[in-house]
């Protein structure tokens, strides 16, 4: 067997590739490290490392605080987000007529529009509502971002899907709602947790949006590290960071083992 | 009996919910915004007030200019990096597809504070970086990338790169490899035939990837304000400034108004490129 010459316009692609990992990987590794310093300033090489910066996560009630905000606030807004999404999308997805693509497209421009600028105007808006800055607005000025993740999925994996398994199911006697509930439902089911992941991982670091709803009550965490990071640059920073990295994989891995994101080709 | 229709798990009126969430806390917040800028402060004798300024003081221009510059800029780093990428990732990366993958998506996972911080430690005067290089002696004096301009691009193109990688990725996997064949055995060389059948074929993928990441740009200000110093100065950071400082909040809302006309503006041109693809 004859075997292959190296490829040398592969070989440089696959050298500019290793070149680009190290460009991606690097400022998330440095983070990485730096949290595990012993130190009370940055410097590498790290010469002795501890969990200190770790603790003090603990210690700091503000970012304990705002972790637990944030991480209500991301799942909160992608469930409210899902429930009002998702009938949308069954409502659009077999749709016909000229009325099509301008709703789809409202319903996917809060993906968008600036976010400090969604912010900003939602501000003013709900506080002469008497929302103020309050969870609750945040839950709204959130749960409009989630909206176009969910029915962007939900709406590509339901289009995908033929319509003959839900007729044959109407054939064989499924009423409609047994129809929607044990046919439909679990099909678009990848599209619907896709979504949900975007939303929520979108939303835990939305730091445009929640700036303008902060208080000092209920503030999300990338507004609290924010403001810390203006007067302070200690390795803290860098373990809160690290922790809400280790959450978002986390949400990642549960989501792609439970519903294999993988056979989703709508990235 | 009227013609078969296929099964509709739900009716139009399931829309409504959306329709009414958005027409409430998305449509009336940006209307309202829009009758601030023409109504309050010193626009309550002059409705174009805040517009008149935006248009007329040079200052403001050059800021509209710079958002606009920033964006474009950051594009095309983003194209000229993520094109081979995209096609390593399609044509050759084999078993190393789902790692590549993993590294497309790792940025997204990670917080901007993060990211941010990532880079200033690597760009500072005595960061990582410099002092790597003085020690193996490609520099003589310190680098001070962190607050200029670059680390800005830096940041933005860390973290918007994978958008593009993933719309050329995706176009790219659907052009039929046999094209770029016929072309070498008809006796293009492979440069040749790269430039004149697989890239034209692959245009829509950067055009896509293009707004999507000038789009973002043009939005974004939490890099230019922690990696920029000052320096580079865009519409967004400009709005949040007029927010935690001047608290001008009519002329706050005339400049989100026109940041919001740029991305009405993408938002169009992405819809069209959806619809020819649509029909194609």
């Amino acid at each position: 067997m004859r075997r292959r010459r190296p490829d040398p316009v592969a070989i440089a692609l696959g050298a500019f590739v290793l070149l680009f990992a190290v460009f991606i990987l690097a400022p998330i590794v440095i983070v990485v490290v730096a949290s595990f310093s012993a130190e009370n300033f940055i410097a590498f090489p790290i010469t002795r490392t501890s969990f200190r910066w770790y603790w003090r996560i603990v210690e700091y009630r503000p970012f304990l605080d705002s972790l637990i905000t944030s991480v209500e606030l991301a799942f909160a807004s992608a469930a409210i987000g899902a429930a009002i999404a998702v009938p949308a999308a069954l409502a659009l997805g077999r749709a016909r007529g000229p009325v099509v693509t301008p709703v789809t497209t409202f319903l996917l421009a809060p993906i968008s529009i600036p976010a400090v600028v969604l912010g900003f105007a939602l501000l003013y808006f709900l506080s002469a509502l008497a929302f103020g800055v309050s969870f609750r607005s945040l839950l709204v000025a959130h749960s409009v971002v989630a909206i176009p993740y969910v029915f962007r999925t939900v709406l590509s994996v339901y289009r995908a899907l033929p319509a003959s398994l839900e007729e044959s199911a109407a054939i064989l006697g499924a009423g409609r709602w047994q129809v929607l509930w044990f046919v439909t439902l679990p099909l678009v089911r990848p599209g619907l947790f896709a979504g949900c992941l975007f939303a929520v991982l979108i939303s835990l670091d939305n730091l445009p949006l929640s700036f303008f709803f902060g208080t000092a009550q209920t503030n999300t965490l990338p507004v609290v590290v924010l403001s810390y990071m203006q007067n302070q640059f200690d390795p803290s920073i860098a373990a809160i960071s690290t922790v809400q990295m280790a959450i978002a994989v986390a949400v990642l891995l549960v989501t792609e083992r439970m519903y294999g994101l993988r056979r989703l080709n709508a990235l | 009996m009227s013609a078969r229709r296929p099964h509709r798990a739900a009716p139009l009126l399931w829309l409504a919910p959306a329709l009414a969430f958005l027409a409430l806390f998305f449509v009336a917040p940006l209307g309202g915004n829009l009758l601030r800028s023409l109504t309050e402060g010193q626009a309550q004798d002059d409705a174009a007030f805040y517009y008149a300024k935006l248009l007329t003081d040079e200052y403001y221009l050059s800021v509209m200019w710079e958002t606009i510059r920033v964006s474009l800029i950051t594009t095309l780093i983003c194209l000229a990096v993520g094109y081979p990428v995209a096609l390593f990732l399609v044509r050759h990366a084999g078993r190393w597809h789902g790692v590549l993958l993993f590294l497309l998506v790792a940025p997204l996972l990670t917080s901007i504070i993060m990211r941010t911080f990532g880079w200033r430690v690597l760009l500072a005067r005595r960061g990582l970086l410099s002092n790597t290089l003085l020690d193996l002696g490609l520099i003589a004096r310190p680098l001070d990338l962190l607050n200029d301009p670059v680390s800005v691009f830096v940041g933005l193109v860390h973290v918007l790169v994978p958008f593009m990688v993933l719309s050329i990725a995706a176009v790219l996997q659907g052009i039929d490899r046999r094209l770029e064949e016929s072309a070498r055995v008809l006796g293009a060389s492979r440069l040749r035939a790269f430039l004149s059948v697989t890239l034209p074929l692959s245009v829509e993928g950067m055009a896509t990837g293009a707004i999507l990441v000038f789009m973002l740009t043009n939005g974004s200000f939490v890099t230019m304000l922690l990696l920029g110093g000052g320096k580079v100065v865009t519409m967004p950071l400009l709005i949040y400034q007029q927010f935690t400082m001047t608290q001008d909040l009519a002329f706050a809302s005339a400049m989100g108004n026109v940041l919001l006309l740029a991305a009405l503006a993408c938002l169009a041109l992405q819809v069209g490129m959806l619809r020819r693809r649509g029909m194609a």
